[in-house]
């Protein structure tokens, strides 16, 4: 149902109420013209009754004063319009036949009407000579002297009908109507696209998404539920975070501590081996912290150089034993925010590093666009999992196995970043084996060096 | 001739203001086996104590103490001394970092650092405050040469075109130890002395690699200049004219 109403274009409120109207309007204005016509017909059928027992009368007594040799002259005379008459020795209307019941009808009227008509007798049918016809009647009248006067009448005495101007001004209200309906709905249903603005404003992190609390009194009571809903949801939200934060932020200082702690022991390995963990820790906070940040960054933008960027990253990887190569055009010039760039290139090569043993980096620009394609050797991520990758949490455990440390933040928080960036992470399974991700942002060099 | 601090006589006098009382005494306890003479104070009541009572080398400041915080004694303290200060920020945020700096610290770290990193920059620091000791500290934020410019607070280095060259901290060590002598040569062990103990070079990169990768990220930048030049046997020259700002 809700399918084919859509495929019609009637989602909206507003074409569905306009639908509804359409309808309704359309079958009161079909029944009352139905209604109306039926009593204008009636009048009409009575009036041209009247009228037609009245030339009956008449030519009949015309005819009947006159002598039998100009009794056909003077018939002829007195047709005209709808109504033709001859004299004859013989009726020419035969009664019964299909339409019995309606020429009985009409010999009764017409004997209630003109009752002087009946000192003779009246014959009401088909012409005996002509083929049947529903619109032609032949009424034959019998004179004094057995002789006929024989009056076909082509079509109804109606008056024409004042229709058209009935449904002329009829449509005319039903516009109007639709028009008028069309603003009310626009105007009631106004308050319900706020609705869907503020929650959507709200899922981006707003922090003001309020709907306000006007108009009728169903709409105002809505809204304040509404910001009630959104205020409720908002600290809930903003408590977890601080708590997170909070958590993340005060475990730097006991790590401050085990950091100095270990200088002073004696085992080097195990010293070294403490770091390390320290290391990870760190790691994993400041990533707790970035995806909690999320796109509210106080980081400006600049020009840099993602050539130098990529080159330092590359650079540490290299000195930890990391076996990762670069190719890239000399500068690439681009507006971006330093710190952040590097937390999510940084996230992906480490990705590289850790499930694929080997990152291959290859940047590259055209058509305004930046291009760095990160390729590893590991076991790639199985197609289904492809779009999961992206959601916090998910270490997509199955495929990539290994001990890796981290909680499966990077990803999430690249994308994030490099969204901030008006660009895009691209994963892909390449033919040969291992995971190929593809980087893409706009380059909008203040300075226009755009060198290849 | 610029040395390295460990040649200077008197060992230097470091004023830790911190309000964790374990971190102060580790942090005492770290750089006192390092060489340095360690006086500890809680808040700023006991640092300005201790700032009127003997004259410090450097100042190693908390950024979150309770009462006034390290920004407003780093104000208070620049009003009236030009005594290094490396600020300790807890949060890693930008803001706090580029704050610090602006309200006249030397240098900053974000917690949880790796004490190492630390005895780095302090020792970079302080061989920084030797060298130009007459110029107030706010003096010493930038070198410029062939049109590139260093932002030695903020650790950056623009080129002609304005735009950012991100360098590593090993490199932007050397590029300081360069600016600071330009038109010299400077051997391997001076530059390997004035760059060593930094958190992303533990594995003590050779001079040579550190080098070539600076050269990479500034003559290959496109601009097909000579910037540093090396000397068959003796070491390093840095090539251009450098001025300060």
């Amino acid at each position: 149902m809700r399918s084919w109403l859509n495929k019609l274009g009637l989602d909206t409120l507003t074409n569905r109420t306009i639908l509804l109207m359409l309808i309704g309007i359309g079958v009161v204005h079909l029944a009352s013209l139905y209604a109306y016509q039926l009593a204008l017909d009636r009048d009409a059928s009575i009036a041209s009754d009247v009228r037609l027992a009245d030339r009956l009368l008449t030519i009949k007594r015309a005819v009947m004063r006159v002598a039998p040799l100009e009794r056909e002259t003077v018939a002829h005379e007195l047709s005209g319009g709808p109504i033709e008459a001859h004299w004859s020795r013989a009726e020419h209307a035969i009664a019964g036949g299909p339409g019995s019941a309606e020429w009985e009808n009409l010999r009764a009227r017409i004997q209630e009407l003109a009752p002087e008509l009946t000192s003779g007798q009246i014959v009401i049918g088909s012409n005996r000579k002509l083929e049947r016809d529903p619109h032609l009647a032949l009424i034959s009248l019998q004179l004094p002297d057995e002789s006929w006067v024989n009056v076909s009448v082509f079509s109804k005495l109606t008056p024409p009908s004042s229709s058209h101007g009935t449904v002329l001004s009829t449509s005319l209200m039903a516009l109007g109507v639709i028009g008028f309906a069309i603003l009310l709905v626009r105007w009631m249903t106004r308050p319900l696209r706020t609705f869907a603005d503020a929650a959507r404003r709200l899922y981006q992190g707003s922090d003001q998404a309020r709907v306000p609390e006007e108009g009728p009194r169903e709409v105002r009571e809505l809204a304040a539920a509404f910001n009630e809903m959104q205020a409720r949801i908002k600290r809930l939200i903003d408590d977890r975070t601080h708590a997170l934060a909070a958590v993340s932020h005060d475990l730097k200082t006991p790590i401050t501590r085990l950091r100095l702690k270990t200088e002073s022991l004696k085992d080097a390995s195990l010293a070294t081996s403490i770091s390390s963990d320290l290391s990870e820790m760190e790691e994993m906070l400041d990533q707790t912290l970035a995806y909690l940040r999320g796109e509210r960054t106080d980081e400006d933008m600049r020009a840099l150089d993602l050539v130098a960027l990529v080159q330092t990253l590359v650079d540490d990887a290299m000195d930890a034993g990391s076996t990762i190569s670069f190719s890239a055009p000399a500068r690439l010039a681009l507006e971006g925010r330093p710190l952040a760039l590097k937390r999510a290139i940084g996230n992906l090569i480490d990705n590289a590093l850790k499930y694929g043993m080997r990152a291959r980096l290859t940047l590259s620009s055209d058509a305004g666009m930046a291009r760095l394609v990160i390729d590893d050797d590991g076991p790639g991520i199985p197609a289904d999992d492809l779009k999961r990758a992206f959601e916090p949490f998910q270490r997509l455990e199955q495929s990539r196995n290994k001990d890796t440390g981290g909680f499966g933040l990077g990803l999430t928080i690249a994308r994030t970043i490099l969204n901030g960036h008006g660009g895009a992470i691209a994963l892909a399974n390449r033919a040969e084996g291992g995971l190929s991700v593809t980087v893409t942002m706009p380059v909008k060099a203040a300075d226009g060096t755009k060198i290849s | 001739m610029l040395l390295p601090t460990s040649s200077v006589e008197r060992s230097p006098r470091i004023l830790i203001v911190d309000d964790d009382g374990q971190i102060r005494q580790l942090l005492a306890g770290f750089l006192r086996e390092n060489g340095f003479g360690v006086a500890l104070a809680r808040d700023g009541v006991e640092m300005r104590q201790a700032v009127l009572a003997e004259n410090f080398d450097l100042i190693v400041l908390d950024l979150m103490l309770p009462g006034a915080g390290g920004l407003d004694l780093c104000r208070e303290l620049r009003r009236t001394s030009s005594v290094p200060v490396i600020m300790l920020t807890a949060k890693g945020d930008d803001t706090d970092r580029i704050v610090g700096l602006e309200v006249g610290a030397d240098d900053y770290l974000a917690k949880p650092f790796n004490p190492r990193e630390l005895l780095a920059r302090i020792k970079a620091v302080l061989r920084r405050s030797s060298g130009g000791s007459a110029e107030p500290a706010l003096a010493r934020q930038g070198f410029g040469f062939d049109g590139w410019r260093v932002d030695v607070l903020r650790r950056e280095l623009i080129n002609p075109d304005g735009v950012l060259v991100d360098l590593s901290g090993g490199e932007f060590e050397l590029m300081l130890a360069f600016l600071e002598s330009p038109n010299r040569i400077l051997s391997r062990d001076w530059l390997l002395e004035a760059t060593r103990n930094r958190a992303g070079d533990v594995f003590d990169r050779s001079i040579d690699v550190l080098v070539s990768r600076l050269r990479r990220k500034i003559e290959q930048g496109g601009y097909g200049i000579e910037v540093i030049k090396t000397v068959r046997g003796a070491g390093y020259l840095f090539m251009p004219k450098v001025t300060r700002a």
